[in-house]
Protein backbone atom coordinates (compact mmCIF):
# COMPACT_ATOMS: atom_id res chain seq x y z
CA UNK A 1 0.00 0.00 0.00
CA UNK A 2 2.26 2.72 1.06
CA UNK A 3 4.91 2.12 -2.07
CA UNK A 4 1.87 2.60 -3.94
CA UNK A 5 0.78 6.32 -2.43
CA UNK A 6 4.13 7.09 -2.62
CA UNK A 7 4.50 7.05 -6.30
CA UNK A 8 0.92 8.08 -6.95
CA UNK A 9 1.61 11.12 -4.91
CA UNK A 10 5.11 11.46 -6.84
CA UNK A 11 3.23 11.25 -10.06
CA UNK A 12 0.53 14.07 -9.00
CA UNK A 13 3.10 16.47 -7.77
CA UNK A 14 5.03 16.24 -11.21
CA UNK A 15 1.60 16.70 -12.82
CA UNK A 16 1.31 19.62 -10.12
CA UNK A 17 5.01 20.85 -11.17
CA UNK A 18 3.78 20.86 -15.53
CA UNK A 19 1.16 22.82 -14.94
CA UNK A 20 3.38 25.22 -12.82
CA UNK A 21 5.64 25.43 -15.81
CA UNK A 22 3.37 26.40 -18.24
CA UNK A 23 3.19 25.15 -21.68
CA UNK A 24 6.63 25.82 -23.72
CA UNK A 25 6.88 28.12 -26.61
CA UNK A 26 9.31 28.97 -28.90
CA UNK A 27 9.33 32.17 -31.39
CA UNK A 28 10.16 31.11 -34.16
CA UNK A 29 11.12 32.60 -38.42
CA UNK A 30 9.60 30.70 -41.29
CA UNK A 31 10.18 30.80 -44.40
CA UNK A 32 10.77 32.54 -47.05
CA UNK A 33 12.52 34.68 -43.95
CA UNK A 34 14.21 31.28 -42.29
CA UNK A 35 14.70 27.99 -44.35
CA UNK A 36 11.80 25.92 -42.86
CA UNK A 37 8.35 26.39 -43.37
CA UNK A 38 5.37 26.54 -39.87
CA UNK A 39 4.62 23.06 -40.11
CA UNK A 40 8.32 21.43 -40.36
CA UNK A 41 9.18 23.93 -37.37
CA UNK A 42 5.98 22.66 -35.48
CA UNK A 43 6.56 19.20 -36.09
CA UNK A 44 10.37 19.55 -34.81
CA UNK A 45 8.83 22.04 -31.77
CA UNK A 46 6.64 18.96 -30.65
CA UNK A 47 9.74 16.64 -30.83
CA UNK A 48 11.93 19.14 -28.82
CA UNK A 49 9.24 19.39 -25.95
CA UNK A 50 7.39 22.39 -26.93
CA UNK A 51 3.72 22.74 -26.90
CA UNK A 52 3.70 25.69 -29.34
CA UNK A 53 4.94 28.08 -31.53
CA UNK A 54 5.10 31.91 -32.48
CA UNK A 55 5.49 33.07 -35.80
CA UNK A 56 7.16 35.99 -35.65
CA UNK A 57 8.45 36.86 -39.34
CA UNK A 58 9.75 40.18 -39.92
CA UNK A 59 6.80 42.14 -41.42
CA UNK A 60 8.13 42.35 -45.03
CA UNK A 61 8.67 38.66 -45.14
CA UNK A 62 5.64 37.28 -43.48
CA UNK A 63 5.23 33.48 -43.71
CA UNK A 64 1.94 32.44 -45.72
CA UNK A 65 0.06 29.63 -43.69
CA UNK A 66 -3.40 28.21 -41.84
CA UNK A 67 -2.40 28.70 -37.89
CA UNK A 68 -5.87 26.49 -37.21
CA UNK A 69 -4.68 24.02 -40.55
CA UNK A 70 -0.93 23.19 -38.98
CA UNK A 71 -2.02 22.86 -35.49
CA UNK A 72 -4.58 20.25 -36.10
CA UNK A 73 -1.69 18.08 -38.31
CA UNK A 74 1.16 19.00 -35.79
CA UNK A 75 -0.66 19.24 -32.34
CA UNK A 76 1.11 22.19 -31.88
CA UNK A 77 -0.12 25.41 -31.01
CA UNK A 78 0.59 28.05 -33.78
CA UNK A 79 0.62 31.39 -33.19
CA UNK A 80 0.34 34.36 -35.62
CA UNK A 81 2.74 36.77 -34.61
CA UNK A 82 4.78 39.56 -36.00
CA UNK A 83 7.94 41.29 -35.74
CA UNK A 84 7.87 45.18 -36.72
CA UNK A 85 11.25 46.05 -38.08
CA UNK A 86 11.06 50.01 -38.16
CA UNK A 87 13.32 52.61 -39.23
CA UNK A 88 12.08 55.03 -36.32
CA UNK A 89 9.57 55.10 -33.65
CA UNK A 90 6.76 56.97 -35.99
CA UNK A 91 7.31 54.28 -38.67
CA UNK A 92 6.73 52.07 -35.81
CA UNK A 93 3.59 53.48 -34.22
CA UNK A 94 1.97 53.24 -37.66
CA UNK A 95 2.94 49.48 -38.28
CA UNK A 96 1.40 48.59 -34.91
CA UNK A 97 -1.93 50.16 -35.82
CA UNK A 98 -2.19 48.56 -38.97
CA UNK A 99 -0.81 45.48 -37.87
CA UNK A 100 -2.68 44.80 -34.50
CA UNK A 101 -5.88 43.82 -36.04
CA UNK A 102 -4.13 40.79 -37.85
CA UNK A 103 -1.76 39.08 -35.48
CA UNK A 104 -2.27 37.55 -32.01
CA UNK A 105 1.24 39.11 -31.10
CA UNK A 106 2.94 41.80 -31.84
CA UNK A 107 6.94 42.17 -31.76
CA UNK A 108 9.27 45.46 -31.41
CA UNK A 109 12.58 44.85 -33.27
CA UNK A 110 14.59 46.44 -30.92
CA UNK A 111 17.97 47.30 -31.24
CA UNK A 112 18.22 51.10 -31.04
CA UNK A 113 18.10 53.23 -28.17
CA UNK A 114 14.83 54.93 -29.57
CA UNK A 115 13.13 51.89 -30.91
CA UNK A 116 13.85 50.40 -27.41
CA UNK A 117 12.56 53.47 -25.99
CA UNK A 118 9.74 53.49 -28.03
CA UNK A 119 8.92 49.79 -27.73
CA UNK A 120 8.37 49.77 -23.72
CA UNK A 121 6.26 52.56 -23.55
CA UNK A 122 3.70 51.34 -25.54
CA UNK A 123 0.87 49.39 -23.56
CA UNK A 124 -0.10 47.74 -27.46
CA UNK A 125 3.48 46.38 -27.43
CA UNK A 126 3.57 42.46 -26.59
CA UNK A 127 7.42 41.99 -27.00
CA UNK A 128 10.90 43.46 -27.31
CA UNK A 129 12.99 41.76 -29.23
CA UNK A 130 16.37 41.49 -28.66
CA UNK A 131 16.63 44.67 -27.13
CA UNK A 132 20.70 44.46 -26.59
CA UNK A 133 21.20 43.61 -30.40
CA UNK A 134 23.42 46.32 -32.56
CA UNK A 135 23.50 49.38 -30.88
CA UNK A 136 20.88 49.16 -28.36
CA UNK A 137 20.91 49.18 -24.48
CA UNK A 138 18.73 48.85 -21.68
CA UNK A 139 19.15 50.67 -18.19
CA UNK A 140 16.73 50.80 -15.20
CA UNK A 141 14.60 53.30 -16.34
CA UNK A 142 13.74 51.47 -19.88
CA UNK A 143 13.24 48.32 -17.36
CA UNK A 144 10.87 50.02 -15.37
CA UNK A 145 9.06 51.35 -17.92
CA UNK A 146 8.49 47.93 -19.55
CA UNK A 147 7.43 46.87 -15.93
CA UNK A 148 4.97 49.26 -16.25
CA UNK A 149 3.46 48.67 -19.46
CA UNK A 150 3.63 45.16 -19.36
CA UNK A 151 6.20 44.94 -22.46
CA UNK A 152 7.94 41.81 -22.46
CA UNK A 153 11.51 42.56 -22.69
CA UNK A 154 13.54 39.20 -25.05
CA UNK A 155 16.07 37.44 -23.29
CA UNK A 156 17.60 36.43 -27.01
CA UNK A 157 19.71 33.45 -26.64
CA UNK A 158 20.90 33.20 -30.17
CA UNK A 159 23.76 35.11 -30.47
CA UNK A 160 24.97 32.83 -27.50
CA UNK A 161 23.76 29.46 -29.73
CA UNK A 162 24.74 31.00 -32.78
CA UNK A 163 28.39 33.10 -32.43
CA UNK A 164 31.59 32.22 -30.73
CA UNK A 165 34.44 34.30 -29.29
CA UNK A 166 34.57 37.53 -28.45
CA UNK A 167 31.32 37.93 -30.10
CA UNK A 168 29.77 35.56 -28.05
CA UNK A 169 31.27 36.72 -24.75
CA UNK A 170 30.12 40.43 -25.29
CA UNK A 171 26.58 38.67 -25.83
CA UNK A 172 27.08 37.10 -22.94
CA UNK A 173 28.05 39.88 -20.61
CA UNK A 174 24.47 41.76 -22.43
CA UNK A 175 22.83 39.19 -21.30
CA UNK A 176 23.49 39.04 -18.20
CA UNK A 177 23.00 43.19 -17.83
CA UNK A 178 19.62 42.64 -19.51
CA UNK A 179 18.48 39.92 -16.90
CA UNK A 180 19.81 42.04 -14.02
CA UNK A 181 17.76 44.93 -14.94
CA UNK A 182 15.05 42.72 -15.73
CA UNK A 183 15.21 41.21 -12.24
CA UNK A 184 15.21 44.65 -10.58
CA UNK A 185 12.61 46.22 -12.23
CA UNK A 186 10.41 42.98 -12.01
CA UNK A 187 10.18 43.58 -15.50
CA UNK A 188 7.88 41.18 -17.33
CA UNK A 189 10.16 38.80 -19.90
CA UNK A 190 10.13 35.82 -22.91
CA UNK A 191 12.76 33.84 -23.84
CA UNK A 192 13.86 32.49 -27.41
CA UNK A 193 16.31 30.90 -28.91
CA UNK A 194 14.90 32.48 -32.18
CA UNK A 195 15.44 29.73 -34.61
CA UNK A 196 15.73 30.30 -37.88
CA UNK A 197 15.28 26.73 -39.36
CA UNK A 198 14.17 23.77 -37.55
CA UNK A 199 17.70 22.65 -36.89
CA UNK A 200 17.92 26.23 -35.10
CA UNK A 201 15.55 24.75 -32.95
CA UNK A 202 16.79 23.85 -28.98
CA UNK A 203 15.34 21.40 -26.31
CA UNK A 204 13.65 23.47 -23.38
CA UNK A 205 16.10 21.40 -21.01
CA UNK A 206 19.17 22.40 -23.29
CA UNK A 207 18.34 26.31 -23.31
CA UNK A 208 17.58 25.68 -19.52
CA UNK A 209 21.22 24.38 -19.01
CA UNK A 210 22.77 26.86 -20.97
CA UNK A 211 21.49 29.62 -19.28
CA UNK A 212 22.44 28.14 -15.28
CA UNK A 213 26.12 28.10 -17.41
CA UNK A 214 25.73 32.14 -18.38
CA UNK A 215 24.49 33.50 -15.38
CA UNK A 216 20.54 32.96 -16.05
CA UNK A 217 18.43 30.84 -13.31
CA UNK A 218 16.93 27.71 -15.27
CA UNK A 219 13.62 28.57 -13.83
CA UNK A 220 13.84 32.25 -15.78
CA UNK A 221 14.37 30.03 -18.93
CA UNK A 222 11.52 28.38 -18.58
CA UNK A 223 9.24 30.93 -17.57
CA UNK A 224 10.13 33.24 -19.93
CA UNK A 225 9.42 30.42 -23.09
CA UNK A 226 6.22 29.87 -21.23
CA UNK A 227 5.87 33.52 -21.33
CA UNK A 228 4.98 33.25 -25.25
CA UNK A 229 2.05 31.19 -24.20
CA UNK A 230 0.56 32.80 -21.81
CA UNK A 231 0.45 35.77 -23.83
CA UNK A 232 -0.93 34.56 -26.84
CA UNK A 233 -3.73 33.17 -24.63
CA UNK A 234 -4.18 36.56 -23.25
CA UNK A 235 -4.37 38.08 -26.46
CA UNK A 236 -6.71 35.64 -28.11
CA UNK A 237 -8.90 36.52 -25.11
CA UNK A 238 -9.00 40.19 -25.36
CA UNK A 239 -9.36 39.52 -29.31
CA UNK A 240 -11.69 36.80 -29.60
CA UNK A 241 -15.42 39.12 -29.75
CA UNK A 242 -13.61 40.30 -33.27
CA UNK A 243 -12.01 37.41 -34.32
CA UNK A 244 -12.20 33.57 -33.63
CA UNK A 245 -9.59 31.23 -35.75
CA UNK A 246 -11.19 27.97 -36.28
CA UNK A 247 -9.85 25.24 -34.57
CA UNK A 248 -8.86 27.29 -31.53
CA UNK A 249 -11.36 27.42 -28.94
CA UNK A 250 -11.85 30.65 -27.19
CA UNK A 251 -14.35 29.51 -24.84
CA UNK A 252 -15.90 31.41 -21.76
CA UNK A 253 -13.08 31.50 -18.64
CA UNK A 254 -13.94 28.90 -15.77
CA UNK A 255 -12.10 28.04 -13.17
CA UNK A 256 -13.60 25.23 -12.36
CA UNK A 257 -12.62 23.28 -15.65
CA UNK B 1 47.78 -0.45 -15.09
CA UNK B 2 46.61 -2.15 -12.61
CA UNK B 3 42.79 -0.34 -12.69
CA UNK B 4 41.01 1.17 -9.40
CA UNK B 5 38.87 -0.65 -7.27
CA UNK B 6 35.69 0.44 -8.21
CA UNK B 7 34.81 3.32 -5.65
CA UNK B 8 37.77 4.99 -7.20
CA UNK B 9 36.62 4.02 -10.62
CA UNK B 10 35.01 7.15 -12.50
CA UNK B 11 31.15 7.00 -12.54
CA UNK B 12 29.75 8.03 -15.95
CA UNK B 13 26.00 8.82 -17.35
CA UNK B 14 25.13 8.44 -21.11
CA UNK B 15 23.35 11.17 -22.85
CA UNK B 16 21.67 9.71 -26.65
CA UNK B 17 21.48 12.42 -28.56
CA UNK B 18 19.67 12.79 -31.61
CA UNK B 19 21.14 15.23 -34.89
CA UNK B 20 19.44 16.39 -37.73
CA UNK B 21 20.68 17.91 -41.08
CA UNK B 22 19.80 18.45 -44.25
CA UNK B 23 20.06 15.48 -46.61
CA UNK B 24 23.89 16.44 -48.21
CA UNK B 25 25.38 16.93 -45.25
CA UNK B 26 28.65 14.62 -44.31
CA UNK B 27 28.15 14.99 -40.48
CA UNK B 28 30.17 11.67 -39.25
CA UNK B 29 31.06 10.05 -36.13
CA UNK B 30 34.83 12.27 -35.82
CA UNK B 31 33.46 15.64 -36.84
CA UNK B 32 30.56 15.45 -34.37
CA UNK B 33 33.14 14.04 -31.44
CA UNK B 34 35.48 16.87 -32.44
CA UNK B 35 32.75 19.48 -32.46
CA UNK B 36 31.70 18.51 -28.65
CA UNK B 37 35.36 18.87 -27.49
CA UNK B 38 35.22 22.32 -29.51
CA UNK B 39 32.60 23.55 -27.94
CA UNK B 40 33.05 22.30 -24.44
CA UNK B 41 35.84 23.83 -24.25
CA UNK B 42 34.21 27.12 -25.38
CA UNK B 43 31.83 27.22 -23.68
CA UNK B 44 33.02 26.11 -20.20
CA UNK B 45 36.50 25.99 -20.41
CA UNK B 46 39.57 23.76 -20.06
CA UNK B 47 38.56 22.83 -16.10
CA UNK B 48 34.99 22.16 -17.41
CA UNK B 49 36.01 19.87 -20.36
CA UNK B 50 38.22 17.67 -18.00
CA UNK B 51 35.09 17.63 -15.54
CA UNK B 52 32.61 16.82 -18.03
CA UNK B 53 34.79 14.74 -20.06
CA UNK B 54 32.50 14.74 -23.21
CA UNK B 55 32.67 10.83 -25.89
CA UNK B 56 30.80 10.01 -28.47
CA UNK B 57 30.64 6.25 -28.01
CA UNK B 58 28.15 5.21 -30.41
CA UNK B 59 27.38 7.09 -33.84
CA UNK B 60 25.51 6.17 -36.64
CA UNK B 61 23.57 8.07 -39.17
CA UNK B 62 20.91 7.30 -41.91
CA UNK B 63 20.28 10.07 -44.77
CA UNK B 64 19.23 13.48 -42.94
CA UNK B 65 19.40 12.26 -39.30
CA UNK B 66 21.98 10.61 -37.03
CA UNK B 67 22.11 9.24 -33.07
CA UNK B 68 24.82 8.85 -30.82
CA UNK B 69 25.49 8.36 -27.17
CA UNK B 70 27.99 10.25 -25.72
CA UNK B 71 29.75 9.47 -22.33
CA UNK B 72 29.75 12.38 -19.63
CA UNK B 73 31.19 12.14 -15.89
CA UNK B 74 28.36 11.59 -13.55
CA UNK B 75 26.79 14.74 -11.97
CA UNK B 76 28.04 17.14 -15.42
CA UNK B 77 24.90 16.24 -17.65
CA UNK B 78 23.43 19.74 -17.72
CA UNK B 79 26.75 21.30 -18.89
CA UNK B 80 26.95 18.58 -20.67
CA UNK B 81 23.69 19.36 -22.10
CA UNK B 82 24.39 23.11 -22.51
CA UNK B 83 27.35 23.02 -24.63
CA UNK B 84 25.72 20.30 -26.87
CA UNK B 85 23.14 22.68 -27.36
CA UNK B 86 25.26 25.31 -28.84
CA UNK B 87 27.30 22.84 -31.19
CA UNK B 88 25.14 24.57 -34.21
CA UNK B 89 27.33 23.02 -37.06
CA UNK B 90 29.25 20.18 -37.68
CA UNK B 91 32.04 20.32 -40.15
CA UNK B 92 30.37 23.41 -41.96
CA UNK B 93 27.03 21.68 -42.09
CA UNK B 94 24.19 22.91 -39.95
CA UNK B 95 23.00 20.67 -37.29
CA UNK B 96 20.22 20.38 -35.16
CA UNK B 97 20.77 18.54 -31.80
CA UNK B 98 18.40 17.23 -29.21
CA UNK B 99 19.41 15.02 -25.52
CA UNK B 100 16.42 12.25 -25.91
CA UNK B 101 17.61 11.25 -22.65
CA UNK B 102 20.36 10.41 -20.04
CA UNK B 103 20.91 6.68 -18.40
CA UNK B 104 23.43 5.05 -16.26
CA UNK B 105 24.30 2.41 -18.52
CA UNK B 106 25.12 2.39 -21.86
CA UNK B 107 22.60 -0.47 -22.91
CA UNK B 108 19.33 1.60 -20.90
CA UNK B 109 20.33 4.35 -23.06
CA UNK B 110 19.66 2.47 -26.21
CA UNK B 111 16.96 0.52 -25.29
CA UNK B 112 15.01 3.42 -23.44
CA UNK B 113 16.22 6.23 -26.06
CA UNK B 114 17.73 5.10 -29.17
CA UNK B 115 15.25 2.42 -30.24
CA UNK B 116 15.25 0.66 -33.62
CA UNK B 117 16.89 2.03 -36.41
CA UNK B 118 16.18 5.62 -37.75
CA UNK B 119 13.37 6.17 -40.19
CA UNK B 120 14.85 5.48 -43.61
CA UNK B 121 14.70 8.66 -46.41
CA UNK B 122 13.61 8.27 -49.92
CA UNK B 123 14.40 10.54 -52.79
CA UNK B 124 11.12 11.87 -54.67
CA UNK B 125 9.61 14.64 -56.62
CA UNK B 126 7.22 16.86 -54.88
CA UNK B 127 5.30 19.35 -56.26
CA UNK B 128 6.12 22.79 -53.30
CA UNK B 129 4.74 26.14 -54.53
CA UNK B 130 3.42 24.82 -57.48
CA UNK B 131 7.17 23.54 -58.62
CA UNK B 132 8.14 20.07 -59.40
CA UNK B 133 11.09 19.73 -57.06
CA UNK B 134 13.32 16.93 -56.00
CA UNK B 135 13.43 16.28 -52.39
CA UNK B 136 14.64 13.58 -49.56
CA UNK B 137 11.81 12.59 -47.72
CA UNK B 138 11.47 10.97 -43.98
CA UNK B 139 7.85 11.34 -43.69
CA UNK B 140 5.86 13.77 -42.83
CA UNK B 141 9.48 15.16 -43.00
CA UNK B 142 10.42 16.74 -46.72
CA UNK B 143 13.57 18.70 -47.42
CA UNK B 144 13.59 20.23 -50.97
CA UNK B 145 15.93 21.39 -52.98
CA UNK B 146 16.15 24.51 -53.95
CA UNK B 147 19.34 25.52 -55.77
CA UNK B 148 22.63 24.68 -53.92
CA UNK B 149 20.43 24.78 -50.50
CA UNK B 150 17.45 22.95 -49.05
CA UNK B 151 14.37 24.01 -47.79
CA UNK B 152 12.46 22.13 -44.79
CA UNK B 153 9.06 21.51 -45.66
CA UNK B 154 6.51 18.81 -44.16
CA UNK B 155 3.97 16.50 -46.82
CA UNK B 156 1.11 18.99 -45.20
CA UNK B 157 2.88 21.82 -47.43
CA UNK B 158 3.42 20.16 -50.76
CA UNK B 159 0.82 18.96 -53.19
CA UNK B 160 0.58 15.56 -54.87
CA UNK B 161 3.06 15.07 -57.69
CA UNK B 162 0.64 14.08 -60.50
CA UNK B 163 -1.75 16.90 -61.12
CA UNK B 164 0.66 18.23 -63.82
CA UNK B 165 -2.10 20.31 -65.30
CA UNK B 166 -2.26 22.72 -62.10
CA UNK B 167 1.83 23.75 -62.50
CA UNK B 168 1.66 26.83 -63.85
CA UNK B 169 4.04 27.86 -66.08
CA UNK B 170 5.16 31.47 -64.75
CA UNK B 171 4.25 30.94 -60.97
CA UNK B 172 8.23 31.43 -59.54
CA UNK B 173 8.76 30.90 -55.82
CA UNK B 174 9.18 33.53 -53.44
CA UNK B 175 12.74 32.27 -52.54
CA UNK B 176 14.13 31.95 -56.20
Amino acid sequence: MLPHSTAATRSERRKAGACDRGDMYEAVHAAPEGESTVSRLAITAREYGYDGIVVRNHGDQRAEFDAAAVAEETGVDVVNGVEISAEDPQQASGYLGNFRPDYTLLVVHGGTTELNRFAVEQEKVDVLAHPMAGDGDLNHVLANAAAEHGVRIEVNLRPVLRESGGTRVRAIKDLRKCWELIEDADAPFVVSADPRSHLQLRGVRELRALGEEIGLPGEAIESGLAEWGRLAERNREINSESFIEPGVELGPYDPES
Amino acid sequence: MKHLPKHLQPRYRYLAVGIESWPDATVDRRGFQRALWDETRALLGDPGSAAVDPSVLQFDREGSVGRAIVRVRRGTVDRARAALACIDAIDGDPVGLRVRGASGTVRACEEKYLGGPPEPSEERTVVYQRQERTATARSPRVDVRQGDAFLGVTEFDCETPNRDAEIGENHESDRD
